[in-house]
């Protein structure tokens, strides 16, 4: 009896002095990772609001007041059967109408793959104004995670809401693979066979992710 | 054994991924590019040096009954230690490395190295044991990743080389197996060919 009392507390100490050197790296790091984490989200907010020429459809003040607004905490807010949508989702007010900025992910080959996406209200419907893919880590070098290449992640957008009536598919699904790159957005086509050879489950991901936002948006800012 | 011997022999003679074939998890898993497989390597050996030094200095306050589970503890507080500050500093290789840093806590090496070194040797050997165990794990999981980064993307640690030619395999699990296979193969017969050598 003696003998147990007497390594259980031997482990309880050596437990402690873990716990306690945890806890101080833990609080040493902890405003940076939040930092690094606030800085990456808005790096890609940023980046999925501007235009072709590089100019921000919202200005900055409203990206940031917004941005300073808007609860942090992530959270699953929508799901159907292929992909997510995640809170926070911005909204901002631009000459163009009404902008949403959202984060969704579907499951590629390896993982998920995270999708931050920019949609303007249209009349119509919404419209795809641009988007990035801001985590692919868990795709394969050289096949699926080619979707990191800005030319590639190009070929989704912008499309317009009359394109996005049935959602978004990559060129293979559905069979429109002779289409150009301008034509398959037309009609709501992510033309990535030429691009992303071999690697049809990373982009589908990314058109998931785009479907499940749009459900989401139809759905909640009809 | 001098204290250089104690250093280097991790890098070739008892390398851990070709000759002792330990840590084949994160090896195989991580080594699709170089800059993977150097990244996974140096938290590694940033881990085994650490839970060595330690493990070493405590090691006559340990009772043999419960020596795995202090050592789980000392590694587990490393691994998250070194988990927190990646995340916090290089996030990008925090990104990509994912699930294989908590995951270190499991590596037979690190806990193979603190039962049969740490837990017998002083802290300096200890040390120097965990560095070169840790830089040759570290040069095995590059000299991979870079033979499959090459091969399978035309690219070294992202620069590329050459475009057109890309075998697709490599950087699939068939292509870690192989070239794992290989330069197993290879690290055995320059050993066995070392050893004839010496008998001579």
């Amino acid at each position: 009896m003696k003998e147990y009392i007497k390594t259980g507390l031997i482990l309880m100490i050596y437990c402690a002095v873990a716990g306690l050197a945890l806890g101080l790296v833990y609080q040493i790091t902890k405003d940076r990772i939040a930092l690094t984490e606030v800085q990456e989200k808005l790096g890609a907010v940023e980046q999925v609001l501007k235009d072709e020429s590089g100019n921000y459809i919202v200005s900055l003040d409203q990206l940031r007041s917004a941005v300073a607004k808007v609860d942090q905490k992530v959270e699953v807010i929508f799901e159907n059967e292929k992909g997510k949508v995640f809170s926070p989702v911005y909204e901002f007010d631009s000459e163009f109408g009404k902008v949403y900025v959202l984060t969704g992910s579907s499951l590629g080959y390896g993982g998920p793959v995270t999708v931050v996406a920019c949609f303007i209200k249209k009349p119509e419907g919404f419209s795809l104004f641009s988007l990035k893919v801001t985590d692919f880590s868990q795709e394969t070098p050289g096949l699926g995670a080619k979707i990191g290449d800005p030319e590639v992640q190009k070929r989704f957008y912008p499309m317009e809401a009359s394109a996005l009536k049935n959602g978004v598919r990559v060129d293979k699904d559905a069979n429109l693979t002779q289409l150009s790159a301008q034509e398959a957005k037309e009609q709501g086509v992510a033309k990535v066979s030429d691009v992303m050879t071999g690697a049809t489950i990373t982009p589908r991901a990314v058109a998931n992710a785009l479907n499940a936002m749009l459900d989401y948006l139809s759905g909640v800012k009809r | 054994m001098s204290r250089m011997k104690e250093f280097t022999k991790g890098f070739f003679k008892e390398n851990a991924t070709y000759v002792q074939v330990l840590g084949m998890c994160p090896t195989l898993a991580v080594t699709t590019s170089a800059i993977n497989g150097f990244g996974m390597g140096l938290a590694a050996t940033a881990v085994l040096t650490l839970s060595n030094i330690v493990i070493s200095s405590i090691r006559k306050g340990v009772p043999a009954k419960i020596r795995i589970p202090i050592f789980i503890t000392v590694i587990a507080t490393f691994v998250t230690i070194v988990d927190l500050l990646m995340h916090a500093f290089t996030y990008s290789l925090w990104k990509a490395l994912g699930i294989f840093i908590p995951l270190i806590v499991v590596n037979c090496i690190i806990m193979g190295r603190a039962e049969a070194y740490a837990s017998k040797n002083d802290v300096l050997n200890s040390m120097l044991d965990g560095l070169g165990v840790g830089l040759g794990f570290t040069a095995s999981l590059v000299l991979l990743g870079s033979i499959r980064e090459i091969l399978g993307n035309g690219t070294i640690f992202g620069v590329r080389l050459w475009s057109g030619f890309n075998v697709f395999a490599m950087i699939l699990p068939p292509g870690a197996y192989m070239t794992l296979g290989l330069l197993a193969a290879l690290f055995t017969a320059i050993g066995l060919k070392r050893k004839r050598g010496e008998q001579k």
